[in-house]
């Protein structure tokens, strides 16, 4: 039976990893910063 | 437990290094939580009251003070005492750990908040929790420098910038979900922390999966090891226990001791401090926190960064000498309500905090060599400790020493203001003095192995 041919090279599966990670920790990240503007914009209101 | 062993994290072939940084972010992200630590002070301050705090059962603010400074003493000795075992564990061993210790000394400090128990909350926060902090603390930095020989600051700089910035997160979900479970028998402070500590483990377990370890003798492709040649920067090496004996090593724990008590201070009571001033909402005053949690973080990098083009000690002259000038300003500032100024003088002083915990391994590298380099940065982390204590301290024992003689809430904070700037002018003595290392203290060259 034939490998299939869709299953993920190492070099994409790391490159998978590399994306996932950094949006693991990115994304609340961006978050803290956006709600951190705003609220830094009604101190000075 | 084998799959946490260091035999069982080395990297194998193809490894990304760059997916170790995103593995630092998360147990720094998450511990840094601890700068955000204030938005709990004011509910926990009234969890009897609810509305206002019941005098003679509700905690008072300087027995609050306690936690984050408990918590900031618990780091400073866990990462200086831990710092051998962290490095035979492995990483993610150690990861994992700080995990636990982080998570459950926040579910333990939410059951003391629940049955009103400060010595459950200084114990869960503090101890356990403290103990996540310094571990998790030291845990990726030594990694990150394994795996980035050619660009150490950036990596360091990475993980310690996650501490720094871990309010951002911290501080706004906080408030968020406060509110989402206050009602009118309870703040939520509980409810939040037991979130808090289930996300923070998954967040932090995740860091720890992803951790690697280069394999022996790796070196990035096309790497050669730099040779120091700059005369006030020695290629030679000192070892932990000849560098205690040097007058240098006193001198500087002084200095990163001053810096930090200065800021950490402001940090730990930030929120209030800006409430009690300017009576600004709690929102407002989180999204202050918020500021200082950004400027801590990109001062880390900045100060770090000018120091390798102006020196350290210049740099911590700027720190000491510019820090003392805003402190001395802040009192006015309040007096004529000039919220802006106030929070661009606060926001400086932090960036030049959070630029002397980027900038003392540099100078201890610069005055002892490479040999030892963390072994003497851990000791002098006891530094933290002290200040964790002194700082908020001096904040809260004045701010209650001058509301109970009278003074208004918004003035309360003047003295303290005054006592910073005169602690920054000693520190800048201290790194005035700061001289060479005497040449009997170093290692001949053919025992440095």
């Amino acid at each position: 039976m034939d490998q299939p041919e869709e299953r993920m090279r190492p070099q994409d599966r790391n490159a998978t990893m590399l994306v996932l990670a950094w949006l693991w920790v990115g994304l609340p990240l961006a978050w803290g910063v956006a709600v951190t503007i705003d609220n830094a914009t009604k101190l000075f209101q | 437990m084998a799959f946490f062993d260091r035999s069982n994290t080395i990297a194998g072939p193809g490894f990304n290094r760059w997916l170790v940084p995103p593995a630092a972010l998360c147990i720094h992200l998450c511990i840094g939580e601890a700068y955000a630590f204030s938005v709990f002070t004011k509910p926990m301050a009234q969890a009897i009251g609810i509305t206002a705090p019941t005098p003679g059962a509700d905690w008072t603010v300087p027995e609050l003070g306690w936690i984050f400074s408990l918590a900031i003493l618990v780091l400073g000795l866990s990462a200086a005492f831990g710092g051998k075992w962290v490095e035979r564990a492995g990483p993610r061993k150690a990861m994992f750990v700080a995990a636990l210790c982080f998570s459950s000394g926040l579910i333990l400090a939410g059951i003391g908040v629940n049955s009103h128990l400060l010595w459950l909350v200084y114990l869960g926060y503090g101890v356990v929790g403290g103990c996540g902090l310094g571990i998790g603390y030291i845990s990726p930095v030594s990694t990150l420098i394994k795996w980035f020989p050619d660009r150490p600051g950036l990596a360091t700089g990475t993980a310690i910038m996650g501490f720094g910035g871990g309010a951002m997160i911290g501080a706004p979900l906080s408030v968020l979900l406060m509110k989402h479970f206050a009602n009118a028998s309870g703040t939520g402070v509980a409810q939040t922390m037991f979130v808090l500590g289930i996300l923070y483990f998954i967040w932090m377990v995740a860091g720890s999966l992803i951790v690697r370890i280069p394999q022996d003798g790796w070196k990035p492709a096309g790497y050669v090891a730099p040779v120091a040649s700059q005369a006030m920067i020695t290629s030679r090496n000192v070892v932990l226990e000849r560098a205690l004996r040097t007058p240098q090593f006193y001198l500087l724990w002084l200095v990163l001791c001053l810096n930090v008590t200065a800021g950490i201070g402001v940090i730990g009571q930030a929120s209030l401090m800006i409430q009690d001033i300017f009576g600004v909402t709690a929102v407002a005053a989180a999204g202050f926190v918020g500021l200082i949690s950004l400027f801590n973080m990109g001062g880390r990098i900045f100060w770090a960064s000018l120091s390798d083009f102006i020196g350290r000690k210049r740099t911590y002259a700027i720190f000491f000498i510019a820090g003392a000038v805003l402190y001395a300003f802040v009192p006015t500032w309040g007096h004529l309500h000039a919220v802006a100024l106030f929070v661009i003088s606060f926001l400086l002083i932090i960036s030049m905090y959070g630029g002397g915990f980027a900038t003392i391994p540099a100078y201890l590298r610069d005055l002892y060599g490479t040999v030892n380099v963390g072994a003497i940065h851990g000791a002098l982390l006891t530094a933290w400790s002290v200040a964790g204590i002194a700082g908020p301290v001096l904040i809260n024992y004045i701010r209650e020493y001058e509301i109970n003689h009278g003074i208004a809430k918004a003035d309360a904070y003047s003295v303290t203001m005054y006592v910073m700037a005169a602690l920054l002018m000693v520190g800048l003595l201290c790194d005035l003095a700061v001289r060479p290392v005497d040449e009997r203290y170093y290692l001949e060259a053919q025992t440095v192995t």
